[in-house]
This record gives structure tokens, C-alpha cells and sequence, in this order.
């Protein structure tokens, strides 16, 4: 049975509706696009959805109570609430360099880290 | 950081966030070789410490970053090129002398209240938001009423929340961020209200960060009144007819703890005014010359400062600009007056800058009134240039090649955004 | 137990606190919200009338020119801001001019100074930015502005430097009547005292009430007022006032004492004792009268508004006097021209005390000063650079709207701040443009940091005005449908 979902293009500002026929896992069509990032968005979104997260982390010893990071490759959409109560879970200490690693293989992806995005000095 | 400020500067920089620090990379590649950013902050940056999604530096560096990387990537070229960096400083006033040598009054912990003598500066203060007061929601004044960015400040520097049961008022993308943010701590986000028909956000933000958390956005609504005699209790929501009007007769109550106010951004140009530079009221921020010089000799604008953009990318190539011009003016390079006056016409809200030389290249920075697709840019009879698309949240950025302006010989040019001549017709 | 309790911590209960500083007594001032002031009196239009508006029948009438003439000494001991900018009451027709009139002799009966009547050219001329279809004008030089909350706060200041005791978050609960005096319970503790001041503003027949008196009772007025942008400072130099109705002096243009010009009040009579909010109809009615009145003022301007609660007791006039009840005060009723009033209202409560058997005793150590908070952005350069070399917290801008430095904050917090209002309404931080969006999270942790508490306790203005809350602690649940409503 043809079933149909209902994406909006985030390629550009227009927008553009996508509409994207699939039986089960496999895509029928997909209508709507104006250029083909939108054919490739809607695509990537029925087959694997996937989110860039950043978030922040408890540091102590910092100038702020809190460090910014991010996971270095999108999180797949179903599991962002789960990574974000991951991540929270992370206190860390002053001091900490740009890009360093602050968890290894997130969520079981090889080579996909939760980085942070700042260095921080120690204050006292 | 540095802290040092002695003897005489070629440029200040007022304001160290992506435009000041913008401004001191271009004045020193121009070779001016002392130039001191002054910030308020306890670490310039400016306002990219809080910005912690993506979405920055796609054009200028060919990465998609966080603002926090942005800003760490601009302050370590900063340090590499030798400028002087002087933060928890307030610049409380600039005096010119006779010979033209800027006072700059600066005042911070360390060094009481100093002056700063410098030959040209460069004003990049950002901007500060759009208060209740300004849009007069009636009701009482409890707390729980903030603006967006002030939320966005205490989630992500100070580490607390602003409630728990949320409701934001504007859906531009300060608004539309910070509803996923709070999501993610584990609030509940009731929905984001929007007077006018449209967002003013991202499409990829309406998307990640309401659609993908079943937050609802409601258009033509408007908050009508604030209950609360503490702390807020509820906002009364309604929907606004064509004059953006509340319908009371269609209110309703929503519950909630926090509205946020996602309604503007206005430049922060109070020392600009203090020193009577000519101001362009549409944009909020000072007239400039294709130099990016102000109407006051040797006073350069540059960022957010000048007018509200969109894209870091482009506020650090504006001042990458301004610095570089501020620094030949302190070097004693005066470029010969613009002598063609840019005007804005059909559908342009505004233009920067406000005039141009034929001398050369420039890059002008434009808004569109409304929305119109498929359109094309009219610039006088000099050239025109079809776009797929405009819309008022998206700056539209392009350039005047020298060669074409030797052709004009008029002292006004206007630009006009016009529809499309032919073509597919979208609605 | 105390010789007086004074219920009530706004500008009425502190003037009298401060008044019965000067003598040899125990002096306690009985507070409900987290500071003084935080009622009424902060809502203030903050005038200092004249005194020709009021008949000389009333008590309010009587005690308002006295109260006036106080102001310089009062100004001058407590260092609160005060300006006599004077007041125009505005002819707006030929019909207007016998009212005009009619008040004119009514000042000068009572001792008015000054009073004048302007044609329509001295009125274009003194105030240029006003409408032209203005007629005349009935000039009152002797009118003036203050920050009411700077006042308040200035004489509890100094009634506590005397001796007088302040308790607040205190609200009385239950009075009991008891042999030489009263008990009063407030959720805290329990205080005796041989004499009971009323001056509970909107509550005061509330109090009454407690002690089994039900002869009036208070019906507030509330009036909403819009504060304009600095930008319009100076378009008119003097308060502006229309020809007064029955109930109400009408909407006024206040230059207020920093400079920044507010217009209103309304006058709305409510049942609602907690009715605080400003409305679509409100702001209507004082743009469309205003922009009458004065053309360049229009609503685009505001950036804030508030309103507040008149305490308005059914005589129409103040209730001031000892009642069936043995030292029981009423200083009740205290609506316009309150605050001009209440340095006279302080004197004519002494004179009723003592004859209620109360002896004054003058201390000869009266200390008849407070400093006053200083006020950087108002200083010269010199001046400024003098104070950063005592204290180099005088450097660092908190308020850049309003020019506040970090000094100044914890002067406010020496002082009695303890809530963001109370820093705000001490050191201007917060009143600007940008209304706290650039200080509150700086005056936050400064207020934690003193007062000794995490950041997440601070407050606005005390009981629940929690302004953040801890991470990790919201209710979350997410969404699985999008929700209509």
C-alpha cells in the first residue's frame, strides 16, 4: 500500500512542500522540489533522519558554570531527547581545550565524539 | 589576554565580539600597527559564547560551527596578529582634538578611568533586544518575562533555567533556537505565537526545532496579556486581524511560567549618538560611506552595529572591511569622497552603504520589504540581477564591480527589488 | 514591648517612623513585602503638589501646603532627589478659564506661592513643544518631583540610623487587644506595642478590621502610567495637568525627577486589592488625551508602563485620627496629595500621640542626615575620577543604559536591597531602555553573592518572584503530537 509523508525543504527559505510516496521502506516518488536538494532531503529524512545536536555540560573550576559541545556527526532524530539526557550526565573540570574529547564513540557510533566547542581556563 | 594600553593607538576597536574582532584583523592586515579591541565582556566574543548551535562559519571558513568555535578560532588569529585586547572595559565616551586624534574614555577595574588616543576607530557595539516595554503587552509585571537572549544567557553561560513551562512570543530564530534548547533541558515548551502570517525563522529551524518536537507554532497571534502578581501565571493569547490588532473575543488563556520575547534587535548606538554622528533611522544604526566611515572623520561602523544581520559570516566580512579602511585612515590614506548616493527604492527596505565610489568594489547589503519570488534587483540602469527568492529575514549581499559605476553618471543611484520580467510564477 | 507600631513601610509609614526617630522612644515599623515602599508608594506618580487642587474643607486640603513647604529641609537632610519644576495647569478651552480661576484663589487662600496665570503667548513661549490650541495656563512654581521610593527608602534609612526598627516580610495577620496596647502577629513572631499606627495603604480597613473598627473602608483607584524614552527629555519642562475633574487630577505629563518624562494616571475604581495590570483601553485613554495636550508624545515611545493602587477611603479624604479603640492611629485614606502630605501627615501624627498620652521626649543626638546613594552618571568627570580612586568597583559598569556602577549596587545593597527591584529602585539599574536585559544576570550574582544566597533565590520583589531555577529540575516531557489548542 502507497503511503505518503510530508517533509518541508530546510535547503532554502522558500521551502519548498515536499511530498514523498513510499511502500514500506521503499520510495515510490517523490514530488514537490524545485532543485534536487530538496529530492535528497526528503530522501535522507524517510531513510535515516538525523540531527546535529549541541548542548551544554556542567564544568566546575571555569569562568562559567557551563561548557558548550556538540556530537561531531549528526544523532539519528528518534535518539536526540536520549542523547541529550546522556550528555547531561557529564560534569567536567577546568581546563579544557577546543575539540577535546569528552565521550568516545557516542551512542555506540564509531568516530562520532561529544566534543567540546571551547577551551576554558581554570579560574579560582 | 592582553591587557595593555599605553601611548597611541592607530585604531580602537569598541566592541570585541565577530565584528570588533573583525575590524582588528582587517586593520592590522592593512597594516596599522597598533590596534586595541576594547570590551565590556569579561572575554571578548561578544555574543557567540551563547550561540552553542551550528550554523556559523559556512561561508567564511567552509565548516559548519558553533558560535563558541567561531569565536575561539577569531580570537586566537586576534592573539596571533598582536592586538591588543583590553576587556571588562566600558567605553564611556570619544572626544576628537583639533588634529583629529580620538579620545577614547575607557573605564574598568584595573585602570579606573583612562583615555586612549587613537587616529581612527572602528564602533562595533552589536546590538541589545526589543523590550516588553516596547511592544506594551498589557497585564502586570510579574517576573518570568524575559527576552529570549537573556534566556539564552542564563541556560547556557550561568547554568539555570528561566522556568519550566515556556511560551515564547516572536518566531524568528532567537526564539525558534531557544524553544529546542529549553526542550532539551527537559522543559516544556507550550508553543511559539507569531503576530505576523509568517515566521520570520529558518525553515530548516521551524523544522528542527518546533516540528521535530511537536512544538506548536501559531501565526497571527499575538500575546494579548500577562497574569501573574509574582511570578507569571498564565498569558492570554489571540489571534490579530490585518492590523495586527488582538481579537479579544478569540482569546484564550495558555498556562505557563516564562515568555520569552523573541521581538527584535536593535542596534546599540547610544555612544554613536553621543558623538552626533548621522544616524539612518530605518536601519537603527549610522549612515556610512562605501568605506564604511561614518559621517564623523575617522569613525568606522561595521556588524551589528550598523545594521542587524543574519549570518556571522558576512558581519565578520563587513568588518574585515571597515578595519582594513580604518587602518589606511590611520596611516593618513584619505580615499577621494564617494560621489554617487545609494538610494533604496521599490521593495528595499534599506541599503548599506549609504553611498559609493566608482573608484572601487563594492559590497552592498540589502533587505527586502515583503517577500516576493521569483524577483530580480534593479541597480539603477546599471545592471540587474534575478534571484530565485527574497524574503526580509534574509540579507541579500551583492557586488558593484568599479567598472560598472564608470559608467554612471548620475549622483543617486536606487535599487529596486522588482518582480521577475518572465518566468514561473510561485505563490 | 514597643512604645509604637507602625503598620504599613511606604512613604506615610516610614515619614512617621522617621518623625518619631527624633525622640526617646522603641519604634517599630511593621513591613509586608520583602522592602519598604514596595506597595503604592513605588507606583507613585511622585509630585509634589502645590496645593491648590484641594479644598481647604478637607484635611488633605489643609495638610498639602504645609507638607510642600517641608520638601527643601527634607531634601536637604536626606539627600533624596528633589526639583520644584513647577506646574501648569492647562486651559484647553475659554471654558476652562473660570476653573483656572477658581483654583487660583483657592492656592492663594491657602498660602500658595506664587500662582500665576499665563496667556497663550507666555505659554507658547515657556513650552514651546506643547499644543497650540491651548488657551492659557494657571502656573504653580512651587509644585515639584521626587522618586517617591528614594524618599521612602532615604527616611526609613534614616529612622533606622535613629533607632526605629524595621521588620519586613512581615505582614500582620491578627492584632489582639491586651491591656496597655496590642499583640501583633505576623508569620514570624509575635510584637507588643502600646500604640498602633494604621498606615496600611489599600489595607488599612483590613487592619481596622482586626481590632474591631468598621467605620470606613478603602476602595482602591487604580491608574496605569507609561514611562517614555529618555529621548524625550526636555520636551516639556514643567508638570502639565488638565483641568481637574471630581475624581481625579486627570492625565498628566511628569517630567520625573531624572528627566524621564511619564504620562498618566488613569483612574479606575476596582474591588481588586491585587488588580496591578496596565491595559489596552488604559494606555488609549492616556495616548489619546496626552498627544491632545502635548502632539510629539505618542504610545511608540513607552518603554515601560505600570500601575498602581490609590488608597481611596469612602470620605474621599484622609482618615487621620485615634479611634474607640485605646492607641489605636488610623492614618488611613492617604490618596492624592499623599506624598506631598506626608511630612505633614508625620507631624500631625506626633501631635496626636501625644495627645493620646504618648510623651515625646526630644533625643539630643538626633542625627538628621543620610548621605544619599551616589549617583555616577550624574557627576563630572573630576568628581567621577575622585571616586574610582576611593573605590575602584566605581569603574565597572553594571547599567550601561543608566550609567550604573558596580559600587553603586552594593550601595544599594548596604543600604537594604535585597531583591532585583530594591537594586533597581535604589540605583536606577534596570530603568532603561534596555530594561535589565544587559544587568539583570550582573545584578543577580552580586545580590547572591552578598546576601549570601545561590543564584536561583534571588528574586524580583520578594515571596514567589523567582527569576531562574535550577537545571535538571524542570518537568520535561516531550511531545509526540503536535497539539492544537
Amino acid at each position: 500500500m502507497i503511503k505518503a509523508k510530508q517533509y518541508t525543504c530546510i535547503g532554502c527559505p522558500i521551502g519548498c512542500p515536499l511530498q514523498l510516496q513510499h511502500e514500506g521502506k521503499n520510495i515510490a516518488e517523490i514530488s514537490g522540489y524545485e532543485c534536487d536538494r530538496g529530492a535528497k532531503y526528503a530522501k535522507q529524512e524517510f531513510t535515516d533522519p538525523r540531527r546535529d545536536m549541541s548542548t551544554t555540560v556542567e564544568i566546575i573550576g571555569a569562568r562559567w558554570k557551563r561548557l558548550p559541545v556538540k556530537v561531531t556527526g549528526p544523532v539519528e532524530k528518534d535518539r536526540v531527547m536520549e542523547a541529550a539526557r546522556k550528555i547531561h550526565e557529564l560534569r567536567v573540570r577546568a581546563p579544557i581545550k577546543l575539540g577535546q574529547i569528552l565521550i568516545e564513540d557516542f551512542l555506540g557510533q564509531k568516530d562520532i565524539h561529544v566534543v567540546a566547542c571551547r577551551s576554558m581556563e581554570r579560574i579560582n | 589576554m592582553l591587557d595593555r594600553m599605553e601611548g597611541q593607538y592607530d585604531v580602537v576597536v569598541v566592541g570585541g565580539g565577530p565584528a570588533g574582532m573583525g575590524a582588528a584583523l582587517g586593520a592590522r592586515d592593512s597594516g596599522a600597527e597598533r590596534v586595541l579591541i576594547l570590551d565590556r565582556e569579561p572575554e571578548a566574543g561578544g555574543i557567540l559564547w551563547q550561540c552553542i548551535h551550528s550554523g556559523f562559519g559556512l561561508h567564511y571558513f567552509r565548516e559548519e560551527l558553533t558560535g563558541p568555535e567561531y569565536a575561539e578560532r577569531f580570537l586566537e588569529k586576534v592573539i596571533d596578529y598582536d592586538v591588543d585586547l583590553v576587556t571588562n572595559s566600558y567605553v564611556s565616551g570619544i572626544s576628537v582634538d583639533s588634529d583629529g586624534t580620538k579620545s577614547v574614555r575607557v573605564m574598568n577595574e584595573a585602570h579606573g578611568m583612562d583615555t586612549v588616543n587613537t587616529k581612527s576607530v572602528v564602533l562595533s557595539m552589536g546590538c541589545r533586544e526589543r523590550t516588553r516595554g516596547s511592544i506594551r503587552i498589557p497585564g502586570t509585571r510579574p517576573s518570568g518575562v524575559l527576552p529570549a537572549g537573556l534566556a539564552q544567557k542564563i541556560v547556557n553561560l550561568k547554568g539555570y533555567l528561566p522556568g519550566k513551562r515556556i511560551a515564547i512570543l516572536g518566531s524568528g530564530d532567537i526564539g525558534l533556537i531557544m524553544a529546542r534548547r529549553l526542550t532539551l533541558e527537559g522543559c516544556e515548551v507550550v508553543g511559539v505565537f507569531e503576530i505576523m502570517p509568517y515566521s520570520n525563522g529558518l525553515t530548516r529551524n521551524l523544522v528542527q526545532c518546533l516540528e521535530d518536537f511537536g512544538i506548536p507554532l501559531h501565526l497571527s497571534t499575538t500575546v494579548a496579556y500577562i497574569h501573574g502578581l509574582d511570578r507569571l501565571e498564565k498569558i492570554t493569547v489571540a489571534p490579530v486581524s490585518k492590523d495586527l490588532k488582538p481579537d479579544m473575543n478569540r482569546a484564550r488563556d495558555v498556562k505557563c511560567d516564562t515568555l520569552l520575547l523573541s521581538i527584535g534587535l536593535i542596534p546599540e548606538n547610544e555612544l554613536s549618538l553621543s558623538l552626533g554622528i548621522q544616524m539612518d533611522v530605518v536601519t537603527g544604526g549610522p549612515r556610512v560611506s562605501s568605506t564604511l566611515e561614518t559621517s564623523m572623520p575617522g569613525v568606522f561602523a561595521s556588524g551589528n552595529v550598523l545594521h542587524v544581520h543574519d549570518l556571522v559570516d558576512f558581519v565578520t566580512r563587513e568588518s574585515l572591511l571597515a578595519g582594513q579602511f580604518a587602518g589606511e585612515w590611520a596611516q593618513g590614506v584619505r580615499r577621494p569622497a564617494d560621489n554617487i548616493r545609494l538610494v533604496p527604492g521599490d521593495n528595499v527596505r534599506y541599503c548599506v552603504p549609504h553611498s559609493l565610489s566608482p573608484e572601487r568594489e563594492h559590497t552592498i547589503y540589502m533587505r527586502c520589504k515583503e517577500a516576493m519570488m521569483p524577483c530580480r534587483i534593479r541597480v539603477g540602469n546599471l545592471m540587474e540581477k534575478k534571484l530565485r527568492f527574497v524574503v526580509p529575514a534574509e540579507m541579500i549581499i551583492f557586488k558593484i564591480k568599479p567598472d560598472l559605476l564608470d559608467k554612471f553618471h548620475g549622483d543617486t543611484l536606487r535599487i529596486d527589488i522588482l518582480p521577475a520580467k518572465k518566468g514561473k510564477r510561485h505563490d | 514591648m514597643y512604645d509604637v507600631a507602625i503598620i504599613g513601610g511606604g512613604v506615610i509609614g516610614c515619614s512617621i517612623a522617621r518623625e518619631l526617630s527624633r525622640y526617646r522612644l522603641r519604634t517599630v515599623v511593621l513591613e509586608k513585602y520583602a522592602e519598604v515602599g514596595f506597595g503604592t508608594t513605588k507606583t507613585n506618580s511622585g509630585i509634589i503638589h502645590a496645593g491648590h487642587h484641594s479644598s481647604p474643607d478637607t484635611l488633605k486640603g489643609q495638610l498639602v501646603v504645609r507638607g510642600n513647604k517641608l520638601f527643601d529641609q527634607l531634601c536637604s537632610e536626606l539627600n533624596f532627589g528633589f526639583a520644584r519644576i513647577g506646574e501648569l495647569v492647562v486651559a484647553q478651552g475659554e471654558e476652562d478659564i473660570p476653573v483656572l480661576n477658581h483654583l487660583k484663589k483657592q492656592g492663594e487662600n491657602k498660602g500658595v506661592p506664587g500662582l500665576e496665570m499665563w496667556d497663550q503667548q507666555r505659554l507658547r513661549r515657556e513650552e514651546p513643544n506643547l499644543s497650540h490650541k491651548l488657551v492659557a495656563a494657571l502656573h504653580a512654581p512651587s509644585a515639584g518631583v521626587i522618586n517617591p521610593y528614594e524618599f521612602a527608602f532615604a527616611l526609613i534609612e534614616n529612622a533606622v540610623d535613629n533607632g526605629v526598627e524595621l521588620k519586613v516580610d512581615s505582614p500582620v495577620l491578627k492584632i489582639g487587644v491586651v491591656k496597655d496596647g496590642f499583640v501583633f502577629h505576623t508569620p514570624h513572631e509575635k510584637i507588643a506595642a502600646r500604640f498602633a499606627l494604621n498606615c496600611a495603604g489599600i489595607f488599612a480597613d483590613k487592619i481596622a478590621h482586626m481590632v474591631g473598627l468598621n467605620d470606613f473602608n478603602i476602595r482602591p483607584r487604580k491608574g496605569e502610567e507609561y514611562m517614555l524614552d529618555k529621548r524625550l527629555m526636555g520636551l516639556v519642562r514643567r508638570l502639565i495637568f488638565p483641568v481637574p475633574k471630581p475624581t481625579t487630577k486627570g492625565i498628566l505629563i511628569i517630567p520625573t525627577f531624572n528627566g524621564t518624562i511619564m504620562v498618566g494616571p488613569t483612574a479606575e475604581d476596582t474591588e481588586d486589592r491585587f488588580d496591578l495590570s496596565t491595559s489596552y483601553d488604559g494606555a488609549k485613554q492616556v495616548f489619546d488625551f496626552v498627544s491632545n495636550i502635548c502632539p510629539s508624545i505618542t504610545e511608540r515611545e513607552t518603554i515601560t508602563e505600570f500601575a498602581g493602587l490609590r488608597a481611596v477611603s469612602n470620605t474621599n479624604d484622609f482618615i487621620i485620627g485615634p479611634t474607640n479603640i485605646k492607641g489605636f492611629i488610623n492614618v488611613a485614606g492617604i490618596q492624592s496629595p499623599g506624598l506631598t502630605s506626608a511630612p505633614a501627615i508625620a507631624e500631625y501624627v506626633c501631635y496626636i500621640l501625644k495627645g493620646e498620652g504618648l510623651v515625646l521626649n526630644p533625643k539630643d543626638n538626633f542625627k538628621h542626615h543620610v548621605p544619599g546613594p551616589p549617583r555616577f552618571g550624574t557627576l563630572s568627570i573630576e568628581e567621577q575620577q575622585r571616586l574610582i580612586k576611593e573605590n575602584p568597583l566605581f569603574a565597572k559598569i553594571v547599567c550601561r543604559c543608566e550609567l550604573v556602577t558596580e559600587a553603586e549596587i552594593h550601595n544599594a545593597i548596604d543600604h537594604g536591597a535585597r531583591t532585583l527591584d530594591g537594586i533597581k529602585f535604589r540605583s536606577r539599574a534596570g530603568m532603561g531602555r534596555c530594561q535589565g536585559g544587559f544587568c539583570t544576570t550582573r545584578c543577580m550574582d552580586i545580590l547572591a553573592k552578598r546576601l549570601g544566597l545561590s543564584f536561583h533565590e534571588i528574586t524580583k520583589r520578594g515571596g514567589d518572584s523567582w527569576i531562574v531555577t535550577e537545571m535538571g529540575k524542570a518537568r520535561g516531557q516531550r511531545r509526540e503530537q503536535k497539539k492544537s489548542y
